[in-house]
């Protein structure tokens, strides 16, 4: 099960590292974004899942959304002259370290109630 | 693996795709920031090391500068020490060329030209009471005596009648004519002198000196002095 996913990066990451497409240096907050909004997407998924709230629709939605949003916002941000992607990056920067914090909270109650549970099977 | 998903039902294998889907596209993003960041970091990396070497450059071309510099100081004053040594010499030099000129004028190998004394020896007036004529013609030592004379007063240079004394001059009687290197001469004798004529004729001209040894031997003389004496060299033949 946690195979599929880590496979899935490593491909990416391959293509990323063998892509050699150069971009303007004006659309680097865009990439700085998108990489954020990627991993918070991922670790809500994540959590989600944890939490038996997982959905479909949701995940996939919030992805693109999010890092369409990012992207809109750095846009706005590159065009008005304000650092509006720090909005962004703050944002998904909180989210990141909250569902962080929910995972580990979650990871830590099963693993207590596994070894509760072992006590409990040994005893 | 992926047909044991599919064995289960169809959510979940959906569920993987899409989180297969989101992970390649992460992974993407990620894998295509980080080549980017590594390029953007070459590039800085490249700027960095030009601007070292630029600097590196710069630091070697002014040590070398400062090197050239201190070489140019040490051979300027390599220069000056040659220049002074140099300037001693060329002192020197002149000093030399001042007694080669000199020694060259009195040994007679350049023209002389100068202030200087004309000394004329005539013999005297024909005296009928006087049975000897040698008592009142010149005679070469009385010729010798002024050159004598002259030369102890420093004069540079003497010609008699135009021949110029050298060195290894010789003066003889030979009977009414005095010889002079081979060359002879008949009386009067004009005995010129190149050198301070004030000392010249003041030397001449000291009581119970030549001048009056000569009047005494009933010679005429007459010294004259001269702003400009001219007489050849030795070689010139006259």
């Amino acid at each position: 099960m946690w195979l599929l996913p880590l496979l899935g990066l490593l491909l990416g990451l391959a293509f990323g590292l063998l892509t050699d497409i150069q971009i303007p240096a004006v659309y680097e907050h865009y990439l700085s974004i998108a990489v954020l909004a990627a991993l918070d997407t991922i670790f809500g998924g994540i959590r989600a899942n944890l939490q038996q709230v997982y959905d479909d629709k949701v995940f996939i939605s919030g992805f693109f959304f999010n890092i369409a949003l990012a992207a809109a916002l750095a846009f706005l941000g590159v065009h008005l002259g304000v650092d509006l992607y720090l909005a962004a990056i703050f944002a998904f920067g909180v989210r990141l370290f909250q569902n962080i914090a929910v995972i580990r909270r979650i990871l830590i109650t099963k693993w207590e109630e596994r070894h509760i549970k072992k006590d409990e099977n040994t005893v | 693996m992926k047909k044991s998903f599919q064995n289960k039902n169809n959510k979940i294998t959906r569920k993987h795709f899409i989180i297969l889907i989101v992970c390649i596209v992460t992974g993407f993003i990620i894998g295509y920031s980080y080549n980017l960041t590594k390029d953007e970091e070459k590039v800085n990396n490249s700027y960095l090391n030009q601007e070292e070497s630029y600097r590196e450059d710069l630091i070697e071309q002014q040590e070398r500068n400062k090197e050239l510099t201190e070489e140019l100081n040490n051979l300027q004053v390599r220069i000056r020490e040659f220049e002074k040594s140099f300037a001693e010499n060329k002192d020197e030099y002149e000093h030399l060329l001042d007694e080669a000129e000199k020694l060259r004028l009195i040994v007679g190998e350049i023209p002389a030209q100068g202030e200087g004394v004309r000394v004329t020896l005539k013999d005297g007036e024909y005296d009928p009471n006087s049975t000897n004529p040698n008592e009142y013609i010149v005679h070469e030592s009385h010729v010798l005596s002024v050159i004598n004379e002259l030369k102890i007063s420093g004069a540079e240079a003497i010609s008699i009648n135009g021949q110029r004394l050298k060195s290894n001059s010789y003066i003889r009687c030979n009977g009414p004519v005095i010889t002079i290197d081979g060359k002879q001469y008949p009386a009067p004798f004009v005995i010129e002198a190149v050198g301070d004529s004030q000392s010249l004729v003041a030397s001449m001209k000291i009581v119970g000196g030549i001048f009056d040894q000569l009047l005494n031997d009933r010679i005429v003389v007459t010294i004259e002095e001269s702003d400009l004496i001219q007489m050849p060299s030795v070689n010139d033949e006259s």
